[in-house]
């Protein structure tokens, strides 16, 4: 196989990953919201279900999680899920519970004072959470969320598990068969610009949001 | 706010189509068109591999494709995470395992099997400047094993118990690849492996290597059907029984020959 | 009609009862300074009156519509939120630490509330907020952010954001508590031309002397209850209790 060709297998493959990458993000950042919201319910029962599962999914490798969610199914009950579609869903999940702790954490640390300032002028609940409190945490938590953004880019590789041709997998088997190890030497370098490019997006936003403290 | 409320309803949006890819796997509707779905990892040359071009090609799949033909079958190559194989064939996402599958003792009751189509045998690879000429030099000698390969398999087995018990140390690596590297910069000093992918890898990183003459074990390659699926397996066997006497068999063994495939392990041409 | 009215008010946080039964009326264009010792419920009178607190039992009524109500079960019960909505606009509460919007500019901490709470027009919004601003000496910051201000321009941009909403009355929680004293002199200048205005005025303070200047009123509280009120001039040089008495002393050194 020429240099050129494995280039090219790896940036489809890098295409799958990026694919992976921001399907999940889409997912998990709002799902996030909804299950910090779970978490902090004044409703025992949904906050102890919500508990629950972030604590599944913080404790268990993301790897055995995408295992269950692509070959549970179709042993359990004879449902098949495109695989693709499984590796979505299990990083969704996983990364909404990451999500989700992280913005509890910056909602619980807003001062109280927000909250009464609002209150006294009249905004509504929703108003107060959307317009004041929100756009604030947002802030807040921007460098913890940019962490795992980029775990995340490294994290696509886990879809190796239910044979998603991803970079990573594709890297493997072109070097196994063409016994060299050339394509993990061009995949790190695919992994590195991606990083690259997600860390400049990040810092851009951390700094549009620096016009105030 | 309004980009919040649209990302949330992506995401609603993205689960729903998640929950509507749902289907009933392949397996189940035994109908007109079937679709035969070949499970292999794509890391086991010559039986099945990436070429040059990024395609997978390799001798079993040559074969599943004859047979796909024969059947009027539409043949689905999957490349699976081979320690998977088992959930995927439970899963019923693939139809069979067919990727220089070793039908070992141990194996032996938990698929169900065609016969052996390959006979192959696990050997010892040094360095041509080693000067390691048989087992017994061995002793005192680190060796190292693909992870669950069937070579690590017969290592272990009481049948090698006395062989193992004189290395030195025996090492376990994730794939060949790594192994050769090792091998090659004098970190280990033997790998052990299938003749097939021996004679593969040797060639393909231009010689400077041997196999010693004395086998560690010799196996039988087979494919492997969920246990039970016997229909399946007689319909498949069936048409590979054809090829092996209508000489169709050893046509598309002589293609995958210089990739180290060896005539002269298909035990069904006799 | 009295602008303000609270009838036997009395809050417990758990054990600690804060609040003894404290009866306020508050006239239009009055000024009203509580004094007292921390801890004495000057500020829980203010959050209750707000209703950044519930009250266990009294009643609050605002421009004479109830708010909160005691029955017989002796329960302080609140009106609907549609009318507690309505009662909120009728006054504005200047805190401690100005809980300015910190990702708001200046103007558009003073305009929100306005346009997004009471749907005025965002053009007359921000007319009358510069207004405000201008006359509070702040026309050149209508465009930084709280953090770029200091602590007294803070709070005076806190106060115009209350003033905007045109509120019937308006609470301070101690407004220069969180200043370098050298910060609490614009800020107290702010609120006594205010009363010169007739705006009405509730000030929780501990500047006595700013008390007694601007105040019509003084409120003497110690220990949950109103243990002495009246004019400046009368209690705070002449009270007749001897708690207010010792707590004014350690201010006259």
């Amino acid at each position: 196989m020429t240099f050129a060709t494995m280039v090219s297998q790896l940036a489809q493959g890098l295409l799958v990953s990026i694919e992976i990458f921001l399907l999940t993000l889409v997912g998990s950042l709002p799902l996030g919201l909804l299950v910090a919201f779970g978490r902090m319910s004044k409703f025992r029962p949904l906050r102890l279900v919500v508990q629950v599962y972030i604590s599944i999914m913080r404790g268990t490798p993301l790897v055995l999680q995408l295992m269950v969610v692509y070959f549970g199914p179709a042993m359990l009950f004879g449902w098949s899920i495109p695989r693709f579609s499984a590796v979505i869903l299990g990083m969704i999940l996983n990364y909404a519970a990451y999500f989700a702790e992280i913005y509890r954490g910056g909602i619980e640390s807003m001062p109280v004072g927000q909250y009464e300032a609002a209150e006294v002028l009249g905004y509504t609940k929703s108003q107060t959470f959307l317009k004041i409190i929100l756009p604030q945490v947002f802030k807040r938590i921007l460098p913890s969320v940019t962490n795992e953004v980029i775990t995340l880019v490294k994290d696509t590789s886990l879809a190796y598990v239910v044979s998603v041709m991803e970079m990573f997998t594709l890297a493997k088997k072109i070097a196994s068969s063409q016994t060299t190890l050339m394509p993990f030497v061009i995949a790190g370098v695919f992994y590195y610009i991606f990083n690259l490019v997600v860390a400049v997006i990040m810092e851009r936003m951390e700094r549009r949001l620096s016009y105030y403290r | 706010m309004k980009k919040k409320i649209v990302a949330i309803l992506l995401a609603v949006l993205m689960l729903t189509m998640l929950m509507s890819g749902c289907q009933k796997p392949a397996a189940d509707d035994a109908d007109t068109a079937r679709t035969f779905t070949v499970g292999f990892d794509a890391e086991f040359p010559p039986y099945g591999y990436i070429d040059d071009n990024g395609d997978y090609d390799g001798f079993d799949l040559a074969l599943a494709a004859e047979v796909c033909d024969r059947l009027g079958w539409e043949l689905k190559l999957q490349a699976i995470v081979w320690d998977s194989k088992d959930a995927e064939l439970e899963s019923g996402n693939i139809d069979c395992i067919w990727n220089g599958f070793t039908k070992s003792e141990e194996r032996a009751d938990q698929y169900t099997w065609t016969v052996p189509y390959v006979d192959n045998s696990q050997v010892i690879v040094v360095r041509n400047d080693s000067g390691i000429a048989s087992l017994a030099d061995l002793a005192g000698k680190t060796v190292m094993v693909q992870a669950g390969s069937s070579a690590l398999s017969a290592l272990e087995s009481e049948d090698c118990a006395d062989l193992t018990a004189t290395f030195g140390d025996l090492l376990e690596v994730a794939d060949y690849n790594a192994g050769f590297m090792e091998l090659e910069n004098g970190t280990v000093d033997a790998i052990a492996m299938d003749i097939g992918v021996a004679n593969y890898q040797i060639a393909t990183r231009g010689g400077g290597y041997t196999i010693l003459d004395e086998a560690i074990a010799t196996e039988v390659y087979a494919v492997g059907f969920l246990l039970g699926n016997t229909d399946l397996m007689y319909t498949v066997q069936g048409v590979l029984m054809e090829m092996a006497y209508d000489g169709t068999m050893l046509e598309i063994a002589e293609k995958y020959v210089d990739k180290g495939l060896v005539i002269d392990s298909l035990c069904l041409l006799d | 009609m009295n602008i303000l009215e609270m009838n036997q008010i009395k809050k417990a946080f758990g054990d600690n009862q804060v609040l003894k039964g404290i009866s306020l009326s508050v006239e239009k264009g009055e000024v009203v300074a509580i004094i007292g010792p921390s801890g004495s419920g000057k500020s829980t009178l203010l959050r209750c009156a707000t209703f950044l607190e519930t009250i266990d039992s009294g009643e609050i009524a605002y421009m004479g519509q109830k708010a909160a109500v005691t029955g017989q079960n002796g329960h302080a019960e609140y009106v609907s939120s549609a009318e507690m909505r309505k009662i909120r606009g009728y006054f504005g509460l200047v805190f401690q630490n100005f809980n300015l919007f910190p990702h708001y500019s200046v103007l558009k901490n003073v305009i929100d509330a306005p346009v997004s709470v009471q749907k005025r027009s965002r053009q007359e919004s921000v007319e009358e907020a510069r207004a405000l601003l201008a006359k509070m000496g702040l026309s050149d910051k209508e465009e930084s952010y709280p953090y770029q201000l200091s602590g007294g321009q803070q709070q005076r941009v806190s106060i115009v954001r209350a003033l905007a909403m045109h509120p019937e009355i308006l609470f301070f929680d101690e407004p220069t508590s969180a200043l370098d004293p050298e910060l609490t002199g614009e800020v107290l200048k702010v609120i006594r031309s205010l009363a010169e205005e007739h705006m009405t005025m509730v000030i929780v303070t501990h500047e006595m002397s700013f008390a007694r200047a601007v105040a019509d009123r003084v409120i003497f509280m110690d220990g949950g209850v109103i243990v002495e009120e009246g004019r400046p001039d009368d209690v705070m040089l002449n009270p007749q209790n001897e708690r207010t008495a010792s707590f004014l002393s350690r201010f006259t050194e």
